[in-house]
């Protein structure tokens, strides 16, 4: 152990490359694991912060929120479904908004929710109508409290009271009022989208301790089929393309990954072949072969070590340093904590494949002085 | 030359795992190239296909066809913009549809007013719809003959407009979306089917077409000036400027960055610790007459043997993927991006090299005769 790590101290320039290359790859893992974290986290906030058990769509709306259409009969059906608590309706409309300080075509794109039972972080009741609760992504947008937006082609002017953090939707921070502010914004800016008296997009629903279990399956019955009713898990995977995200990213991260093993790999066999007269004379002098592999892998752990660090402060700074609004990018502790320990796996396994090499050296040769 | 194929059929194991790596690398950067390309195919297809050739966005729509709604006193500033000799609707929304009968899916709607302005340009096949029940669809998703049936929402027994596909365009998703292009009667059908509260059927956007003499620049510039709440692209602008484009580019063009980055990383090291493993043979070599220029072509060649075989078993592995349908992306095998990747790596991995050949040409003959022969 003493004498790899000697060896690196002695010779930081034979495992410079290595790293360097191993750095690169430990900023690819984590910069495209960011990308997918922002962008997934970007699109799903307004889900993920929903307090709720289910969430209820209607039946042919493939679960889109905007297609989505639950009258108040189906909505009095739900509330009567056993072990049911609490009922509340869900809107929302994309547009954009003026934000004073801004320039006349300069709008900020939001998405206004209506909202009856508070998300997280959100008081328990509604806002006044024409008032809002902002995401706090909106403050990078010149956004504080007391500022009045003028959403869509319509002006509605809508008064932001607070901010709630983590809510964004479809890439777009977030305004929450009442349902009453959503359907006066709504009816006034999209007349092809416009909702009567009493429908909302969709329904959240809180379920009694002992009623969760089947409670989705049990309100899809009760309504005759008019509803599709997801967990909210369900429903934050079944956002458009949130899934595909997920699949496509982590296909080319496991590539990644089969790359950074194939890299530890070739670099250790090397390094072993060159050292393989070295180990003969260890051998001779009494290192076990386990002690002469431990070494190996202690310097692909270091090597990985030192990459996932570099790599680690890269992300950050680029976290730091990509404006807010370009590209999605979020570092975050757990994605950088897993890319770090994923590179050092796949530099242990790597520099496995020269097991075989060290187990073959024979000390006889090293004495009688051939390699 | 025979040296350096001798060396690499000597050393099988080593040199594969390097072709192996490299072909990894080529196979990653190809299929997120075709990637990045469907994706923004898919995003924007439609409007690059369509046949207007300026599209007028209110401000508030943020450059998207669902955002964006044209009222009809914007829609009367557009029209009397001098140069504007065409205006007609243009109307997107996104339905829940029956595809010959079969299981609901996702289709997006895109409905024109006007044949010329907002219609697909060019058809890949079939004809052009001249009811308001047909409709062209995008090649990838459906056949001619197909019949949609919009899903619609409301009381028990309510249906909603079928269309019958009568022609084929290529490249013409929106929202990565199957996208079926009908005349705006059957547009305006659909949204209502879907919604029965809806009352006004605007337009998303005013397709335009400039008099004759007016470059469609020039138009853009006097409708933006024409009104504050307009927001006028060109065809190209529309596609280039429409939200995540410039995202979804900037966000490759970093990967691709650092793959770049990893093969030539990955071909110097390999090659410059084989010379340093070679270091008393090459020494050895010099000493017996063997040119430096030799050697460092035989190193040379080596290296362009290895990135070639990775660039061959890149392409291997990446052609298959251009069969499947990702989702509803379209993977494509560009050849041009191919042939762009296949010699940027290969310059990049002969560069990567030099640092090993100026080793190489370091070798000193002399030294073979006092037993240092080291680099």
């Amino acid at each position: 152990m003493t004498l790899a790590l000697r060896e690196m101290r002695r010779r930081p320039g034979r495992f410079g490359i290595a790293t360097v290359i191993l750095t690169l790859i430990a900023i690819l893992l984590m910069f495209l694991g960011g990308l997918l974290d922002g962008l997934v986290a970007s699109s799903t906030g307004a889900f993920r912060s929903q307090r709720a058990d289910a969430l209820v769509y209607s039946a042919s709306s493939r679960n889109s929120l905007e297609r989505s259409r639950i009258e108040p009969e189906v909505r009095r059906q739900v509330e009567s479904v056993p072990g049911v608590t609490r009922v509340g309706g869900l809107g929302s409309v994309q547009l954009g908004g003026r934000v004073p300080g801004r320039g006349t075509r300069d709008l900020v794109p939001t998405v206004l929710f209506g909202y009856e039972l508070a998300p997280r972080g959100l008081p328990p009741t509604p806002p006044a109508t024409g008032t809002v609760y902002a995401d706090d992504s909106l403050r990078a947008k010149n956004v504080v409290v007391g500022t009045t937006i003028r959403l869509g082609s319509a002006r509605s002017a809508v008064t932001v009271v607070g901010f709630v953090s983590d809510t964004r939707y479809t890439g777009q921070g977030t305004l929450w009022g009442s349902l009453e502010t959503w359907r006066q914004v709504l009816n006034a800016n999209r007349p092809d989208a416009r909702v009567g008296p009493g429908v909302v997009q969709a329904l959240v629903v809180q379920g009694g301790p002992l009623g969760r279990a089947g409670l989705p399956e049990r309100i899809d019955r009760a309504t005759g089929g008019a509803t599709r009713t997801l967990t909210i898990t369900h429903a934050v995977n079944a956002l458009p393309g949130v899934a595909q995200q997920r699949s496509v990213f982590n296909q080319i991260i496991g590539v990644t990954v089969v790359i950074a093993i194939v890299v530890v790999a070739l670099f250790f066999a090397l390094l072993t072949v060159e050292r393989t007269a070295l180990y003969g004379v260890l051998k001779a002098i009494g290192a076990s072969s386990r002690a002469l592999f431990a070494g190996v892998v202690l310097q692909a752990v270091v090597v990985a070590l030192i990459a996932s660090l570099i790599g680690i402060i890269a992300s950050l700074t680029l976290n730091e340093l990509i404006p807010a609004g370009t590209i999605p990018f979020v570092a975050t502790p757990a994605r950088l904590v897993s890319s770090a320990v994923v590179l050092v796996v796949a530099a242990v396994l790597g520099c496995s494949f020269s097991l075989r090499r060290v187990l073959r050296v024979d000390p006889a040769a090293a004495i009688g002085g051939t390699p | 030359m025979f040296l350096a194929l001798h060396e690499m059929s000597r050393a099988r194991v080593r040199f594969g795992l390097l072709i192996c790596a490299v072909g990894l690398l080529v196979f990653l950067i190809l299929a997120q190239q075709a990637i990045q390309g469907g994706l923004i195919s898919g995003f924007v297809g439609a409007l690059r296909q369509q046949s207007a050739p300026v599209l007028v966005y209110s401000v508030d729509g943020e450059r998207t066809l669902q955002g964006s709604v044209i009222d009809p006193l914007l829609e009367a500033k557009i029209r009397g913009v001098r140069g504007v000799a065409e205006a007609g609707w243009i109307g997107q929304s996104t339905f829940t549809v029956r595809v010959d009968g079969g299981t609901e899916s996702d289709a997006a709607l895109i409905g024109y007013q006007r044949a010329g302005l907002g219609d697909p340009g060019r058809l890949s096949a079939g004809r052009r719809p001249v009811g308001p029940t047909e409709a062209v669809g995008s090649v990838a998703d459906f056949t001619v003959g197909s019949r949609v049936r919009i899903v619609p929402n409301g009381p028990p027994g309510a249906t909603g407009p079928t269309f019958t596909v009568v022609g084929l365009v290529k490249d013409a998703q929106i929202q990565v979306t199957p996208t079926l292009f009908v005349p705006w009667a059957g547009y305006e059908a659909a949204v209502k089917s879907a919604n029965p509260d809806a009352t006004t059927i605007l337009p998303s956007v005013i397709g335009v077409r400039p008099t004759p003499g007016v470059r469609d620049a020039e138009l853009v510039r006097r409708i933006n000036a024409a009104s504050p709440d307009a927001d006028a692209l060109t065809r190209s602008q529309a596609a280039s400027d429409a939200p995540g484009v410039a995202q979804v580019q900037q966000s490759f063009q970093l990967i691709f960055l650092l793959y770049g980055l990893v093969v030539p990383l990955i071909t110097g090291l390999f090659f410059l610790i084989i010379t340093f493993q070679k270091a008393a043979a090459l020494t050895l070599l010099r000493a017996v007459g063997a040119r430096s220029g030799a050697l460092v072509r035989s190193l040379l060649i080596q290296v362009v043997l290895v990135v070639g075989g990775g660039i061959v078993i890149g392409i291997v592995l990446f052609a298959p993927l251009t069969l499947i349908q990702l989702g509803a992306i379209t993977i494509r095998f560009d050849p041009g991006a191919v042939l762009f990747w296949s010699v940027a790596l290969l310059v990049l991995g002969l560069a990567s090299a030099m640092v090993a050949a100026k080793r190489v040409l370091a070798i000193d003959p002399l030294e073979a005769t006092t037993g240092a022969g080291g680099l």
